[in-house]
């Protein structure tokens, strides 16, 4: 059931038509070869995906985050790597510049980012601070009007294509987690560098890459929020990723979902389809259900964040549910096809590989329910 | 030039049809409704042609069942205004009803210069509306046109035929009914539909056209819809691991026997 208002359903009605006749055709031959969709994600610009939640005095489309959900479950339907793109772009790119940035900033940056013309990204893990946030070694020094930041960030998504980041580095080393800062960093800063490109098991023509700041010099102006209070943007921010990537879980479960449908109805043996056998009919059955509890979570996530000012305990049950559904959802489906799924020739072990990385960015399933937890003992 | 008219069909997706397999009848239960693919290359002619015309109003034109929920569908496609006719009388019109309510709608706003419909349908795909609806309002009628260009008050059509091409120029006012080729329909963009809320839907009434109930009766009634049947023969032509020369070999035969070759 559809609880959907109807500018929801047309924005979704309009994302499914765009994703089955433009990113459909190219989603298999860009995992294969490893390329970033260039031409679709100038597409997502121009019919305003990019620019989602953003209100209209920075160009962008100012609908709600279920909206933002509902796009982000139906591009990944046909492809993770698209819906990783406009997931990080926005929640983890926009979001924390329109959520904690000065009115210059948000004039000078989000113009650009919600009309497409640039894609950001967002560099908070490093080699030694995954989960471990208040490791961070990059470090940034104020010297006359500008932060000068040295560091390493990886993993980073959007990372060869992005123009805009945002760079978290220590201001203070003494303080820890309080000492961390938050920066708008461009490609084009003196010292600014893409370093290694990441070969993944999955989201393939995603870019993900190293960032490298060496001596690199950032103009006073673009600090984020102020200093000291880089911890607490990532962790906001992050929970409106969460909302992302459990969209983009959703989506992954629904398209394995209907791959799986359809080939039990035309797969004959012992003369008849499978899906005529009850073990098919209660695989896809709890395929069916979990992806749709996944998805009321996630959509109930998004509803917190358009209404509730905090809304971390939402956004972690509906990433962890949805991610590990979704591992589930895509692995049912290659074994509903058989030997033909872990082939190329069906695109359910696609989704299996893309599935598997919502378990473990934007916070791993064991970091949400060290969230959750928190939450209820609280 | 004042007004463009473009008529438009709110259809149930015809991709979402279950057959049920021993009835042959259609479940469209799962069925959404959607804006008639062929009439979005309609509403596409209109946004070009006013663009043309340096100025004219686009309205959109439906009626039918349930056509209020079309509106902001058809406004994020291009039109200004559009005009809907929700009426449950209306639920089994054919092309003769349907045609007559549309020329009343057009009528009634009066100043309608062009008025454009696709060659058909996705759910009935009659193809006689365009036409219908020229021989009511008594505007000349061009059909299967695939481009379209104006000056001033006069437009210049291609139409693509079975038996070659023609390239008609005619004056408004005038009703002509585009092929998908005529344009590619572009999907409304995130702005668009939001903008759409904005734009005036105006809903008007069978009484307010000057139409009674029973002069929209359907003159055809369709008693049954049911998918058609294929029967397969179902040789296997490798069957007990024949080699590719017996396989050919009994494809010949068989064709031979069913006097295909």
């Amino acid at each position: 059931m559809s609880f959907l208002t109807e500018d929801q359903q047309l924005i979704q009605n309009m994302v499914r038509e765009f994703a089955e006749k433009e990113v459909a055709p190219i989603a298999a031959e860009i995992d294969k070869t490893h390329t970033f969709p260039t031409k679709t994600a100038k597409r997502m610009g121009e019919l305003g995906l990019l620019g989602l939640t953003v209100p209209e005095e920075y160009e962008g489309n100012p609908c709600d985050n279920v909206a933002y959900s509902v796009a982000v479950e139906e591009l990944s339907r046909v492809c993770g790597t698209h819906g990783v793109i406009i997931s990080a772009h926005i929640s983890l790119g926009i979001s924390p510049i329109l959520k904690f940035g000065t009115d210059a900033q948000k004039k000078k940056y989000l113009p650009d980012l919600a009309s497409g013309r640039k894609l950001s990204a967002f560099c908070l893990t490093e080699a030694g601070a995954g989960t471990d946030a208040a490791s961070q070694q990059s470090v940034a020094e104020l010297k006359g009007d500008k932060y000068v930041i040295n560091g390493s960030k990886v993993f980073i998504t959007n990372g060869a294509v992005a123009d805009t980041f945002i760079y978290f580095a220590m201001t203070d080393k003494s303080k820890g987690l309080k000492g961390i800062s938050a920066f708008i960093v461009e490609k084009g800063f003196p010292g600014f560098a893409v370093g290694q490109v990441e070969d993944k098991l999955g989201i393939c023509a995603s870019s993900t890459t190293e960032i490298i700041l060496k001596d690199c010099q950032v103009p006073k102006e673009n600090l984020l929020g102020g200093e000291g209070q880089g911890f607490k943007i990532a962790m906001q921010t992050l929970d409106g990723g969460r909302i992302g990537i459990a969209s983009q879980a959703v989506g992954l479960a629904q398209g394995a979902l209907e791959a799986a449908i359809t080939y039990a109805k035309q797969r004959v043996q012992f003369g008849k389809p499978i899906s005529a056998n009850q073990g098919i009919q209660w695989m896809l059955a709890d395929m069916a259900t979990r992806t749709e509890a996944a998805r009321q979570l996630t959509r109930h996530a998004a509803l917190a964040k358009d209404t509730k000012d905090r809304y971390s305990l939402e956004a972690a049950m509906a990433k962890v549910f949805a991610a590990e559904a979704a591992m589930w959802v895509t692995t049912k489906a290659v074994q509903v096809h058989g030997g033909i799924g872990y082939t190329r020739s069906y695109p359910v072990e696609r989704f299996m590989r893309d599935a598997k990385i919502t378990e473990i960015y934007e916070g791993t399933s064991e970091v949400q329910r060290m969230v959750i937890s928190g939450n209820i003992l609280a | 030039m004042k007004k463009i008219a473009v008529c438009y069909k709110w259809v149930l997706n015809d991709a979402d049809i279950r057959i049920n397999e021993n009835t042959r009848a259609l479940d469209m239960e799962k069925c959404k409704p959607q804006v008639n693919e062929y009439d979005r290359n309609g509403l596409e002619t209109g946004v070009k042609l006013k663009e043309a015309s340096g100025g004219a109003e686009l309205v959109g034109i439906t009626c039918g069942l349930n056509t209020e929920s079309s509106t902001k569908d058809a406004l994020s496609r291009g039109p200004d205004a559009v005009y809907y006719l929700d009426d449950a009388i209306l639920e089994s019109s054919d092309s003769a009803t349907t045609s007559k309510v549309l020329a009343g709608m057009i009528r009634s706003l009066g100043d309608v210069d062009v008025v454009i419909c696709s060659e058909g349908s996705s759910d009935q795909y009659a193809q006689q509306v365009g036409p219908r609806i020229a021989a009511l309002l008594q505007y000349p009628s061009v059909s299967y046109v695939s481009a379209v260009s104006l000056d001033g008050d006069t437009l210049t059509l291609d139409r693509k035929l079975e038996d070659g091409a023609e390239t008609v120029t005619v004056k408004a006012p005038v009703v002509i009914s585009v092929s998908p080729d005529v344009c590619e329909a572009p999907i409304p963009s995130v702005k668009q539909i939001l903008s759409a809320k904005k734009k005036p839907a105006a809903a008007l009434t069978l009484a307010g056209i000057g139409l009674s109930a029973d002069a929209v009766k359907p003159l055809a009634a369709i008693n049954s819809v049911k998918a058609p049947q294929t029967s397969r023969k179902a040789i296997n032509l490798s069957e007990g691991g024949a080699s590719l020369d017996e396989a050919v070999g009994k494809l010949v035969k068989q064709l031979s026997t069913d006097g295909l070759l």
